[in-house]
């Protein structure tokens, strides 16, 4: 437990009640600064918001972000927006070994999404704009944020659920 | 237009081999598309019910089919609206019949015959990973 200043009030804050603070909330887009909580990012005035009660106009970016890293979140830097997916090209192909077949580095997005398993999402490039239970909810997200997302499905939990698709 | 493959996470790590898939915007809902897997051996173009309301289409009094998908008999009421894909840059619209599913357990839609392989020219490249579309001429 730490004990923190935030515009002249005092808070006690740990990680684990930040955690549950942020339980049933989603975060909102991220512009350029996150911490990651629950494997997901967050916009740090949210986020201190959410936990201490303050109007977000008390305090700045960077004084969330001081706070929750004391608290042992890890902060980021987003960079500049993405746009949609990079398509390998055969000369790209030709050109980088990496990206040949099913071998080298993993796809980012398969990455973005592995704590989304279960959940529907919305994702614009590499980004993940938003994951959430339920199709309604994402949609939701979407028009209260002004968001446009390039995809929105359901990141399945097994295979099965892929491939069992095909008509009979 | 060029869509490429996508992959998802495997619960074991690692990704589950990448599918061809195309976005599918339904009128009403234009700033989230549906992920849709194509399906060369689909006739329909199927969607799950639940995005029906969110599109604002009206399915009460639908034509309806029962029909099976991957083993698990489901019901399909019928919708013509306008569709979209986008590939940032360029668009394309149509208008086509959807079959709005319930139960629909798949985590995508499926593009099949009607609704989206009889509108465009479609180049599958699975071994680059991407498929092109154009309109039908």
């Amino acid at each position: 437990m730490l004990t923190m200043t935030v515009s002249g009030h005092q808070y006690d804050l740990d990680t684990r009640g930040v955690e549950e603070a942020l339980q049933g909330v989603l975060p909102e887009p991220i512009q350029e600064h996150f911490v990651v909580i629950n494997g997901r990012r967050w916009p740090p005035k949210q986020v201190l918001a959410l936990v201490t009660g303050l109007d977000r106009a008390d305090f700045t970016t960077h004084q969330a972000r001081r706070a929750l890293t004391r608290l042992g979140f890890t902060a980021g830097r987003a960079a500049s927006p993405r746009g949609y997916y990079r398509v390998r090209s055969s000369a790209a192909t030709a050109q980088d070994p990496a990206l040949s077949g099913s071998a080298g580095s993993p796809e980012p997005l398969v990455e973005a999404l592995r704590p989304f398993v279960g959940l529907w999402v919305a994702v614009r490039g590499d980004e993940v704009l938003v994951a959430a239970p339920s199709a309604k909810e994402v949609v939701a997200w979407l028009a209260r944020h002004h968001q446009r997302a390039q995809s929105m499905f359901r990141v399945a939990d097994s295979e099965q659920a892929v491939v069992g698709a095909a008509p009979q | 237009m060029r869509f490429a493959f996508r992959a998802l996470p495997a619960a074991s790590g690692g990704a589950l081999t990448p599918r061809p898939v195309v976005d599918i915007a339904l009128e009403g809902l234009a700033d989230a598309p549906m992920e849709c897997l194509l399906d060369t051996g689909a006739l329909r173009t199927r969607m799950s019910a639940e995005l029906a309301p969110l599109a604002g289409i009206e399915l009460s009094g639908a034509l309806t089919e029962e029909f099976y998908v991957g083993g698990l008999k489901t019901i399909g009421a019928l919708a013509r609206i306008n569709l979209t894909v986008t590939d940032g840059t360029d668009e394309f619209l149509w208008d086509a019949p959807v079959w709005f599913c319930d139960p629909w357990p798949h985590p995508f839609g499926l593009a099949g015959l009607e609704g989206f392989l009889y509108h465009f020219l479609v180049t599958i490249r699975a071994y680059d990973g991407y498929l092109d579309i154009e309109p039908r001429p």
